[in-house]
């Protein structure tokens, strides 16, 4: 919306034009926002293209046969169609990581992957990381070190951790902080969340998975 | 001195998880979003682009023959349309007139959250463009458009004390300056959203992410034209608030509530994030200007200050704001005459709301950048003329003649950051620059009131409510909101130690206006100290009841009943018990009222608002930071290597929490002093996304230190004081005045960007030379070689 000519704008003669500025919303017009800009026309195939395909999806180990729109996001669909709301939207165009996924095992923004891009791979949700009744190691070591204050970034935090763990078991400080830094946390937990990852990488040494 | 306190036994000052810690980390604490009924609508709004203009009409033609739009609703559709929290001068959704962005059109319910934004971007508004103003100080002037109202200037606060004239003359070294402190957005990180269930056409109820049910409750019930009693607002586990969900969530709350109300449907809303940054209260932008003087041996003289607080459109709670930076503006300091004048100003820029600090950190940022500036032309190290200044045991009054409770314990902070930071080694010998970055270490105090100004003195009061079950365990309501700053749990904390019970027993539920009286906001850092001691004043009634039947079975005086370890036991023979359970089994079998309400409301205070004359606030905590940082010059980068934070807290409730809130203040402290800037372009902000608007990441955050004072005081319950503002406030100043050490300029503009850093730099920016060489006239013929200066 900041690029847009201004006068042009300030002087649209049936009122002002609100395109782009509510460009981004709903879980559907989110990828919209993926594809370009709000404020520029998306490309009319893909307005066009609402024919629901017929996708199975693998999350947290179980498979799920489902209708799903091309635009909709895996965001949307975890939320909306399998009822998985642990993962959370914060901006819905991949700035904040309030809704981290893993994909194969690599931390994803759930909001920035298209549903039928996640066909075929492995979805691992927040729900995903218990272990029964238990909980994972990387929860745990959240759970002990208050790494959180509202919550609403640690399904996200934690979901990163994972993620960084599996790639790399005993980081440094300064390989975490840089790691975890694509997940903002408003409420500054940081420090509670290095130590939180330290310790969830002690706990996997120590036989985790 | 009264620190250094031991440790008390029980949960009092420990780390045991917090009571919703199982929940958030396996993500099923249920936000609003995700929270959904059959046959749920999804609301949006159609709001304005533009700052100031003449509405001539809105068409909602094509937003309703949308297929799955069920209502669009516009001001006439509204049954009392206003919506501003103390003055009725903010229009639910706008007829007339748009003074400034995101002003509502028309509301859309619709069956998809897709179709409801698309349909709200089809309301047409004809507009006619007016003049708008974009600045608070601009906005004064005579001839300045007007925004809201017969004038621009909305109110004046002042405070007066000594003779500022007379004593100027005292003064060897005066400084002026005016600063420009840029606003802030919240940027919680769960937009704004709430959930309206409508039951006929007699009640409702409203579940929403928020800081203030009460708010709320009267808000929507204003709007519908229904009592109170028929509003029942319940606070969904909120993502982060830090007053962006004080006043502003009424505003959504109202509009699901129309829709579900003529729907007959439940309706959600939830903002985008766009939305959420365009459209919502923001801290204040303000304007100060100083005239401070001291004498040769550094002693501050006088102070004047004058503020222009940018309110934006809407006073919503400026005024309340404005009171408190109207007598934060001097900080700790004793300072023989004071002259403060704080004007809040209309403009047509996004209104100011509750922020973290709520004032005080502009006036603390200006009046700690104007201590350094006397220290530099005094020849004086920053923290000496902060020592010959700062209030004490012994000096103990401050600008509005209030003579604070001891412990004073300002000095003690700011010794124990100081040492703790290393102050006197990086002074006497500052660390060389490595390669680019250049060393800097700056030091700020705040002096902070843990209450609601004597102008919101009626609302600062509290309410618990306090169940035994017939288990042993407990149920505990109040009124104040967590927000992830541990309220849940420092209730929890209390009514276990007032009991005598393990945590783990009590459970402490959302708040709920069906279940507590009304408590006013969570605001003010007061959450806990209020809620705290209403809870033990909820004890000490139901102990009534309960010591009887406990002595009984005891076989004591209930006088001698003491609560402990999970036991009711006699006082002196320990041996001599039952356990609660025991307790509450009996006191069930007898039925035997097990409810218990308790209420706290703060001392009433005297306060002359002519003068700034009296208490304003009930008690006070010190905080003082210092920050150490490396800046690039070239690039104007600064990076925050370390903000060591020492805080007057009095008891700690909960140490993990409490270190939470420092940490949480400290980072976003930063973010607000470096990064964090709202571009404004004609009242419409043109970065309202994370990218461009730029908050602290884990790779950002600086280590933190962090010392706490203890001490014994007559605050809150069990001792203990507000943190969570009082760790915001210091650090911005700190970094400024770091930055200034390091740069050896003077930067009066927050946030301290890279383009004003090097703009501040000037001459003295590196390659300054390029640019001299560049545009030095071509006449003048110099020797070939160019180069930095030296
Ligand atoms: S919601 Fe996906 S990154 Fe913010
Ligand atoms: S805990 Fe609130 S945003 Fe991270």
């Amino acid at each position: 919306m900041a690029r847009k000519p201004r006068d042009n704008e300030h002087t649209c003669p049936h009122g002002v034009s609100r395109r782009g500025f509510l460009g981004s919303l709903g879980a559907g017009a989110v990828a919209a926002a993926t594809l370009g800009r709000p404020g520029e026309t998306a490309p009319p195939e893909v307005a066009d293209a609402v024919e629901p395909s017929k996708v199975t999806l693998l999350v947290n180990g179980r498979r799920h046969r489902l209708l799903v729109e091309p635009r909709w996001t895996l965001l949307h669909v975890l939320r909306e169609r399998l009822g998985l709301t642990g993962s959370k939207p914060g901006c819905e165009r991949g700035e904040c990581g309030a809704c981290t996924v893993l994909i194969d095992g690599v931390p994803r923004y759930a909001c920035l992957t298209l549903a039928l891009e996640a066909e075929g791979h492995e979805v691992t949700t927040i729900e995903g990381l218990m272990r029964g009744e238990e909980l994972g190691p990387t929860q745990q070591a959240f759970a002990a070190e208050d790494a959180f204050q509202c919550g609403y970034c640690t399904p996200g935090q934690i979901m990163a951790a994972e993620g960084l763990l599996r790639a790399k078991p005993a980081p440094t400080v300064a390989e975490i902080r840089l790691g975890m830094s694509g997940n903002l946390c408003r409420c500054g937990a940081y420090p509670h969340i290095v130590k939180a990852v330290r310790r969830a990488a002690e706990a996997r040494k120590g036989g985790g998975r | 001195m009264t620190s250094h306190l031991e440790p008390v036994p029980g949960p009092l000052g420990g780390r045991h998880p917090r009571i919703d810690a199982a929940a958030k980390v396996t993500g099923s604490t249920r936000y609003v979003a995700d929270l959904a009924l059959p046959g749920m609508l999804h609301a949006a709004l159609a709001t304005a682009t533009v700052a100031s203009a003449r509405v001539l009409g809105v068409d909602t033609a094509a937003a309703r023959a949308h297929a799955d739009v069920v209502a669009v609703l516009t001001a006439a559709d509204v049954p009392a349309n206003s919506i501003g929290v103390i003055f009725g001068d903010q229009p639910l959704l706008v007829t007339d007139r748009v003074r400034m962005v995101g002003d509502r059109f028309a509301l859309v319910a619709a069956r998809t959250a897709e179709a409801a934004w698309t349909a709200a971007r089809l309301v047409g508004a004809s507009l006619e463009e007016l003049p708008g103003v974009f600045d608070p100080v601009a906005a004064v002037a005579d001839d300045a458009p007007l925004v809201n109202g017969a004038s621009n200037v909305f109110r004046t606060f002042h405070v007066q004390r000594g003779d500022t004239a007379k004593q100027a003359k005292r003064a060897a070294v005066v400084v002026e300056a005016e600063y420009r402190v840029g606003g802030q957005d919240h940027a919680y990180l769960e937009p704004q959203g709430c959930l309206a269930i409508p039951e006929g056409r007699e009640r409702i109820t409203i579940v929403a992410s928020c800081q203030c049910p009460f708010y709320i409750q009267q808000g929507v019930a204003s709007v519908l034209g229904l009592p109170l009693a028929a509003v029942r607002v319940e606070q969904a586990p909120t993502g982060g608030g830090f007053g962006g969900k004080e006043d502003y969530p009424t505003e959504p709350a109202a509009c699901a509530a129309l829709l579900a109300w003529h729907t007959g449907h439940p309706v959600r809303l939830i903002y985008p994030r766009e939305l959420d940054l365009q459209a919502t209260t923001k801290r204040h932008a303000m304007v100060v200007r100083h005239r401070w003087g001291a004498d040769r041996a550094g002693r501050l003289r006088f102070a004047e200050v004058e503020t222009f607080m940018d309110a934006g459109a809407y006073v919503g709670l400026s005024t309340v704001v404005a009171e408190r930076a109207n007598v934060s503006a001097i900080g700790p300091y004793h300072v023989g005459a004071v002259r403060v004048a704080t004007h809040v100003v209309y403009t047509n820029n996004l209104f100011g709301g509750a922020f973290r600090g709520f004032g005080a950190p502009q006036v603390t940022w200006a009046a700690e950048a104007t201590m350094d500036k006397l220290a530099t032309r005094l020849g004086m190290d920053p923290v000496e003329l902060r020592r010959v200044n700062v209030l004490d045991d012994t000096r103990r009054t401050i600008c509005t003649g209030q003579r604070l409770r001891t412990p004073v314990l300002a000095r003690e902070v700011l010794d124990r950051a100081v040492e703790l930071a290393g102050w006197d080694g990086f002074r006497a010998a500052p660390p060389a620059a490595d390669g680019a970055w250049r060393h800097g270490m700056g030091v700020s105090l705040v002096l902070y009131g843990c209450n609601l100004h004597w102008g919101g003195q009626r609302l600062d009061r509290s309410s618990a409510v306090v169940i035994l079950q017939a288990d042993g365990s407990v149920v505990v309501r109040v009124g104040l909101t967590e927000m992830g700053q541990g309220n849940l749990t420092a209730c929890q904390t209390v009514a276990a130690a007032a009991l005598g019970v393990d945590p783990s027993q009590v459970q402490v539920w959302q708040p709920d206006t069906t279940t507590v009286a009304d408590s006013g906001p969570t605001v003010a850092s007061r959450g806990s100290l209020m809620s705290g001691r209403a809870i033990l004043d909820a004890v000490r009634r139901l102990r009534v009841r309960l010591d009887p039947v406990a002595a009984e079975l005891l076989g004591c005086r209930p006088g001698e009943v003491e609560l402990a370890g999970g036991f009711a036991r006699v006082a002196g023979s320990p041996e001599r018990a039952v356990a609660m359970q025991a307790v509450a089994k009996e006191m069930s079998a007898r039925r035997i009222e097990t409810i218990a309400t308790g209420w706290h409301r703060t001392k009433a205070r005297r306060f002359d608002p002519a003068t700034g004359q009296g208490a304003p606030y009930e008690f006070y905590a010190m905080a003082c930071h210092v920050a150490r940082v490396a800046v690039d010059p070239g690039l104007g980068i600064v990076r925050v290597e370390e903000v060591t934070a020492a805080h007057d807290v009095g008891r700690v409730l909960h140490r993990d929490a409490l270190e939470g809130q420092i940490h949480g203040g400290v980072v976003q402290g930063m973010g607000w002093g470096v990064s964090e800037e709202l571009r404004l372009d004609r009242g419409r902000l043109v970065n309202p996304n994370f990218t461009d608007y730029v908050i602290p990441t884990s790779a950002d955050a600086p280590r933190i230190t962090i010392a706490l004072v203890e001490s014994d005081s007559e605050a809150g319950p069990c001792g203990a004081k507000g943190i969570g503002e009082p760790s915001f406030i210091p650090t911005a100043a700190a970094v400024r005045n770091a930055v200034c050490d390091a740069l050896g300029v003077e930067v009066d503009t927050l946030p301290l960007t890279p383009p004003r850093l090097v703009e501040a730099l000037g001459e003295r920016h590196p390659f300054a030379w390029v640019v001299e060489a560049a545009t030095r006239p071509a006449t003048e013929h110099e020797p070939a070689t160019v180069g930095p200066r030296a």
